[in-house]
């Protein structure tokens, strides 16, 4: 059962960042066209920014259903982690992430159902900026949550360990605001999955721009396209700085998870590269490597030499050694994007107009399909990575989970129900956009 | 007075009077949809806040009560699964429903039928659920299990009956639908006293003085749409929303000071020192920002809604 609660978690929040991340991108997408359509008196900027809000109400509303899902699954499926969760500051995260949603939900529907009401353009477009501070504040938040499961602090951990988890002392709730890891997590979660979502959209609108035959039709693609690009091109550039920082970051607070992340058999200095081999019997075999690079990235970012290995943590603490073959797709996929972002700079720079070019749009769509997997793969890693801990040091996730029978059924359920509703959501995404467009004859 | 529980049992409060609504707008589109426009123009745009404030509930539940989620969860985790599966799919067929067009067998009149069945049997899931957090039937707090069959008691069933003849007893006054007026007062007076007997049903101790408080609300709101001079005050959304509120608040005393079947002391599962001090803190946050994006609304929808036009 312990494996099912582990699968059936991953799929939810899986399924789940599939919404959260296109949510996010269409917010900041819709403001910065009503912005343009007001600045430049565009209406097809306007236009697109109307469709574009109904596609957003069924990301909100999907995405708050399967988000009440995953709040009620976590006491579900792992009750003690819940409960450390609930005694300590992490609580009061997740608490100010509902206010983060009460500023989303209640700015969303003035956005959307009062959009004529506003006498000011202006105004109506501040809205759409409290509906992105919702959206990201909420995202911010749940993000903290997962930095302290990471590096967790604000109370006494060791005294709740020798107590077999019974006694919660020292509590600290605001502490849990920022933990070691929290700023550097919550940046490099943010602008990925900006990206990832940004990516995903311009995928949709490139196919269009190309299918389409239908000059002011696609005069409203090349315009999403084009503020898509901007987005992309600076949240891949910073994706590359905040991982690097992050892995900074795990080098100093999680050395056990950098060194399985970077296949580090033993300690040591000037470490190379290593890129999709393994660890077996203590030392990595296949696979290339970049000789000395890890150390000068490392050196780079936190001043340390000497790197960590495996071999200095009971074999019962690491994590799954697969993790460093996800970290290498992730970090190879992100490279990749990384160029194919920086032609599409370089043809801007060139006034080319690269959100036009055929070829260019034909490739964003594979492109797309990589940052999702990247996207996905480094949530995995994340997680795959800080294995067997649910609290990093503290509680393990066999320690954590309800691993009660009764579960299987409804947990299959819930899987087979996810497998409906998210094809379904995208279709509706455009679907409806695309009834807007019917209706508008644009 | 225990401040945390208040916080708790008023957010399931507006949350209850929000899902109870959204109830009462389902048996509506199910058995009126030619006359839809007057319950789709509430829940369209309420049916996301809905969804809010069950975050809320549920999350200030884990703040508040830390001890019970290890019980909660072997106890109630296959029922509030199968709440889940019908929560999410309200949230989708609604959220489809809202900007369908019509193209093959998918229209939107299934979809809000779809949201209309899933809304109306997630109702009943929560009342088990309340019902068995109340009288504690169906619960084995030793073993950490519920039994469907051990809760359907005679005091479980005349709960969810008297409950369910209360919303669709008061469907009418929420959607003014005046051909149904002469019905409301009697199935309000039905569905009082059933839900009452209900209370006795499953422990006498549970009917104390202040039951008079939901059970006259309930009663002056029948009473009040009865006669048509009066009936323009409670057919007021927001003041029947309030009244609602406040009726299912008055009720608190089913489940505190004890709760499920009088098996659980509720301060006694309650968090408190630093954690307590934080969670009035971010209440008091969150609730000036709630109340000024209320405030906003309300200056706004003053004027009038007026959607997407493309």
């Amino acid at each position: 059962m312990l494996t099912f609660v582990r699968f059936l978690f991953a799929f939810t929040i899986g399924s789940h960042i599939l919404i959260v991340s296109t949510s996010i991108a269409l917010a900041v997408l819709i403001s910065i066209s009503e912005f343009l359509s007001i600045h430049r008196h565009d209406p097809v900027y306007e236009a697109l920014a109307r469709r574009l809000s109904k596609v957003f109400v069924i990301a909100f509303g999907v995405g708050t259903a399967s988000g009440i899902v995953m709040a009620v699954e976590l006491v579900g499926l792992f009750p003690s982690f819940m409960t450390l969760v609930a005694s300590t500051g992490a609580i009061a995260l997740l608490y100010a992430e509902v206010s983060a949603f009460f500023l989303e939900v209640l700015a969303l529907v003035l956005y959307v159902y009062y959009w004529n009401t506003f006498r000011s353009r202006y105004s109506h477009w501040v809205v759409s900026l409290f509906v992105l501070a919702g959206t990201l504040a909420s995202a911010v938040f749940i993000t903290m949550v997962n930095a302290w499961m990471n590096t967790p602090n604000g109370f006494d951990a060791t005294a709740f360990v020798s107590s077999g988890f019974k006694t919660i002392t020292g509590v600290e709730p605001f502490a849990a605001f920022l933990t070691s890891s929290t700023v550097p997590q919550v940046f490099h979660v943010l602008v990925t999955t900006v990206f990832a979502g940004t990516m995903v959209i311009g995928a949709y609108f490139a196919y269009w721009f190309i299918r389409s035959g239908d000059a002011a039709a696609k005069g409203m693609y090349s315009r999403a396209l084009k503020v898509l690009a901007v987005i992309a091109i600076v949240t891949v550039l910073l994706s590359g700085i905040s991982g690097s920082q992050q892995m900074g970051n795990l080098l100093v607070y999680q050395p056990l998870k950098y060194a399985a992340l970077d296949g580090n058999a033993v300690p040591g200095t000037n470490l190379p590269d290593r890129f999709f081999g393994s660890v077996v019997g203590g030392s990595y075999v296949g696979g290339f490597s970049i000789p000395g690079m890890q150390s000068l990235l490392a050196e780079f970012e936190t001043g340390q030499s000497i790197l960590p290995g495996l071999s200095s943590y009971p074999p019962n603490t690491w994590p799954p050694l697969l993790v460093s073959t996800t970290f290498n797709v992730m970090t190879v996929g992100g490279l990749a994007l990384g160029v194919f972002m920086f032609v599409i700079f370089v043809s801007f720079l060139r006034r080319k107009r690269p959100y036009e070019s055929r070829r260019l749009l034909y490739a964003w769509i594979p492109a797309a399909a990589l940052a999702m997997l990247v996207y996905q793969l480094g949530w995995a890693t994340d997680e795959v990575g800080r294995q067997p801990w649910i609290v990093y040091n503290i509680m393990t996730v066999a320690q954590a989970a309800n691993t009660s029978d009764a579960l299987l059924v409804p947990g299959i359920i819930i899987v087979l129900f996810y497998l409906v509703v998210i094809p379904t959501t995208f279709y509706f995404y455009s679907r409806v956009f695309h009834a807007s467009e019917a209706v508008a004859g644009a | 007075m225990n401040g945390i529980f208040e916080v708790n049992y008023a957010a399931f409060s507006v949350f209850a009077a929000l899902l109870i609504t959204e109830i009462m707008g389902a048996v509506g589109l199910l058995i009126a949809w030619p006359s839809r426009s007057k319950v789709l123009d509430y829940i369209i745009p309420i049916w996301e806040v809905t969804g809010t404030f069950g975050a809320f509930w549920v999350v200030t539940g884990d703040f508040a009560y830390p001890g019970l989620l290890v019980p909660v969860s072997y106890i109630f985790t296959p029922l509030l699964i199968v709440f889940l599966i019908l929560w999410v799919a309200r949230g989708t067929s609604i959220a489809f429903a809202e900007f369908i067009t019509k193209r093959g067998w998918l229209d939107e009149a299934k979809l809000f039928k779809s949201y209309a069945v899933s809304t109306i049997v997630l109702g009943l899931v929560v009342l088990v659920l309340l019902s068995a957090l109340v009288g504690g039937q169906g619960v084995d707090l030793a073993s950490g299990s519920f039994s469907i069959l051990s809760w359907a008691t005679a005091g479980s069933a005349v709960f969810v009956i008297g409950t369910l003849l209360l919303a669709v007893g008061l469907a009418p006054v929420f959607f003014d639908l005046g051909a149904l007026r002469t019905l409301v007062l009697p199935m309000a007076v039905l569905g009082v006293a059933l839900s009452v007997l209900s209370y006795w049903l499953m422990s006498p101790g549970l009917l104390t003085p202040w039951m008079a408080v939901p059970v006259l609300l309930t009663l002056a709101a029948g009473a009040l749409y009865t006669w048509r001079r009066t009936s323009a005050i409670v057919t007021n959304k927001a003041v029947f929303l309030v009244v609602l509120s406040v009726i299912v608040f008055s009720l608190q005393p089913l489940v505190y000071p004890k709760a499920v079947g009088q098996a659980i002391a509720i301060d006694a599962v309650t968090t408190a020192g630093t954690m307590a001090d934080a969670f009035f803190s971010i209440t008091v946050v969150g609730g000036l920002l709630l109340a000024a994006m209320l405030a906003l609304y309300v200056v706004v929808a003053a004027r009038g809604p007026n959607g997407p036009s493309l």
